[in-house]
């Protein structure tokens, strides 16, 4: 992470959000919107002082809601930059006006409470995607494991959140509820994957590794703690993977396969109720702590980004690559590369292993000079244009406009509008040759009269 | 008079053990403006290309028609063959023979085979019309951006950067680092991930 921030030829824009894309490969504009952040990172120090006087605290996103925060707060303590920012939807000064405590306590000034939102453009040659994941919110798809209200029924990530030393309880494996700590602890897999009737039918592919991981975990932080994870399949085909399964089951984790089908409190217990498919019996299990392996899902503002920079995603929100097997890394629209769990759900090792490609995609494409650009692309016979402009609202790829003509008309000088294809942006899909009314229109290697030849040899 | 060859593929047996290659061949050479027909067992191998190549010389063809698989894969490939040829490599037409034909009729061989014989019909009549197309040249900024900045992004920014590149990484939260940072050891090593 700090290497990217100290990186001479990476500028990085925290709190930033693309707004607009315009261009095509080798020649995008990029509008960007930098969000209001309430600290002067040039005067910040990053000291920290602010964080411990403010008198608010609130949920933590990054502690997944098992811990609180403070309106000014860094994320995590080795947060990239490492200076706080204002939460403007909690902090007192800026909702009611009172309080300004940061700004009292601040040794260098650094609190602005009038910071604004600024605008920026860029030009660039290409995009990389890496808007990753979310986890899918489990609670509407599961009822029976009580659909979010048993406090110590969590996810893989707040679990990851619970026995990290950076984490809320320091990395000591705790129950959310009441700090207990926990005797018997259950997995759950594929909650919401490979279930298109209750979430994804896909399957998530990391779960199976890291679910197999926090056994480990559990069991080298709890000895005495019994482990129990339910599975519908192991799945763990990658180096070294399945061998780190059966350490898993080494270090005492017990596998059950099948699927739980209801998980109720009794006492300070929850009854996990299950099924063990390669007996063919019903099993229980008193826990004090479950955790749910939920699927992956496209980031909440993906579908959003990809419809701002112009390409296209699956019924899932997952970018589409351009070719499954030989163009992975890029998408259909040329100069936007992908990277990372945007294009689907994968681990660490694939994520670095895509983004590498998507970065050499980049850099093959930034190495040269001068592009060529596909020379089947529409043209317009200016003649035969009336400007309507109907071609301009079909074309998917933004790149048709109307531009302004000056003609001479019987002696006289006459303005008017007709349409101009943009060479670099037309992808030569030809639907704007369909939508011309009055012919004007042509994509070059599939023009009317190359395709009516084509009519009248298949009508003979 | 244009001077079109038809090359006609069986792609091992994918096209030839469903369409009647033989007859496709004697009815394709009484269309009009074809000079030659021709058969490959693999079109896109290294000795296909060559017979093609060979067969434009020779014939001193202008128009190229191949019936083989998707254009997806091996358009540019024969593109290749044409400009190799010293022909303007988009005079060519492709037929998709394969995946629109031998293996969705792969039960019907002798209608499979009327089709291949209309498909590369229209071809035919087409080529005729292509007209010689030149690319144009495009810019380029030598600059990139990159949308996220977890660890897909971090890794893929730095490497674009190390090659000597700008790069702008735009993260919409408050710090980089994404989901990853919130983890704490990351399989199968169990090393740390901050």
């Amino acid at each position: 992470m700090s290497a990217a921030a100290q990186h001479p030829n990476i500028t990085l824009y925290t709190l930033a959000q693309v707004e607009k894309v315009e261009g095509y490969i080798g020649n995008f504009e990029v509008t960007i919107r930098l969000k209001a952040r309430y600290v002067d990172m040039k005067k910040c120090t990053g000291c920290g002082i602010c964080e411990t006087k403010c008198p608010t605290k609130v949920v933590s996103e990054f502690d997944q809601g098992l811990g609180k925060r403070p309106a000014i707060y860094k994320p995590f303590p080795q947060a990239v930059p490492n200076k706080p920012v204002i939460d403007a939807a909690n902090c007192r000064k800026l909702k009611e006006g009172k309080c300004g405590v940061c700004a009292k306590v601040c040794p260098t000034g650094a609190i602005n409470y009038e910071d604004q939102d600024q605008i920026i453009t860029e030009k660039v040659g290409a995009i990389v995607m890496a808007t990753g994941f979310d986890l899918i919110d489990w609670t509407k798809y599961y009822g029976e494991y009580g659909g979010g209200k048993y406090p110590d029924v969590i996810t893989g990530l707040q679990f990851e959140r619970l026995v990290n030393a950076s984490g809320p309880t320091g990395g000591k494996i705790k129950r959310p509820s009441d700090g207990k700590v926990p005797e018997t602890v259950v997995f759950i897999k594929c909650v919401s994957s490979r279930d298109d009737t209750k979430g994804k039918a896909y399957c998530s592919r990391a779960c199976c590794m890291y679910t197999a991981k926090h056994a480990i975990q559990v069991k080298e932080k709890l000895p005495n703690c019994d482990v129990y994870v339910f599975y519908m399949d192991v799945r763990t085909p990658g180096k070294a993977y399945d061998e780190f399964f059966e350490r898993a089951k080494k270090a005492g984790a017990k596998y059950i396969r099948g699927r739980v089908s209801k998980i109720y409190q009794q006492g300070d217990k929850y009854i996990v109720k299950g099924e063990d498919t390669l007996v063919g019996q019903n099993v229980q299990v008193e826990a004090d702590l479950v955790v749910l392996a939920n699927a992956m899902v496209p980031d909440r503002d993906a579908i959003k980004t990809a419809q701002i920079v112009g390409f296209s995603y699956d019924k899932d929100g997952f970018y589409t690559e351009a070719h499954p097997k030989l163009q992975p890394v890029e998408t259909n629209t040329g100069g936007v590369f992908l990277a990372g769990c945007c294009q689907g759900p994968k681990d660490i090792p694939d994520t670095v292993a895509q983004a590498s490609a998507a970065a050499a995609k980049v850099i093959m494409l930034l190495s040269k000079d001068e592009l060529i650009a596909n020379p089947m692309i529409a043209f317009v016979n200016t003649e035969l244009c009336s400007g309507c402009g109907l071609c301009t609202k079909i074309c998917p790829y933004r790149a048709i406009t109307l531009e302004t003509i000056t003609e001479r008309v019987h002696g006289h000088e006459i303005k008017r509008d007709v349409a101009s294809v943009n060479s670099g942006l037309c992808q030569g899909c030809g639907a704007c040759t369909a939508e011309c009314r009055s012919g004007a229109i042509n994509l070059k290697g599939f023009t009317n009269s190359q395709i009516l030849a084509e009519v009248e040899a298949a009508c003979r | 008079m244009k001077r079109i060859g038809v090359f006609l593929c069986h792609c091992g047996t994918n096209i030839g053990g469903v369409v009647d290659i033989a007859k496709v061949a004697e009815e394709v050479a009484k269309l009009p403006n074809v000079v030659t027909v021709q058969e490959n067992k693999y079109s896109c191998s290294e000795p296909g290309q060559e017979s093609i190549l060979k067969g434009i010389k020779e014939h001193n063809l202008d128009r190229v028609v191949i019936a083989a698989c998707s254009p997806r894969m091996h358009e540019n490939t024969f593109r290749g063959v044409l400009e190799r040829a010293g022909l303007n490599p988009y005079l060519l037409e492709m037929v998709n023979v394969r995946e629109h034909n031998s293996w969705v009729h792969a039960n019907e061989p002798e209608k499979a085979t009327q089709k291949s014989i209309d498909l590369i019909r229209k071809a035919v009549f087409k080529v005729a019309k292509l007209e010689p197309l030149q690319p144009s040249k495009i810019g380029i900024t030598k600059k990139a951006l990159v949308i996220g900045g977890g660890i897909a992004g971090i890794q893929a920014a730095l490497d674009i950067a190390d090659a000597g590149h700008q790069v702008i990484l735009v993260e919409r939260e408050a710090t980089i680092g994404g989901k990853m940072a919130m983890l704490d050891k990351t399989f199968p090593t169990l090393d740390c991930s901050a």
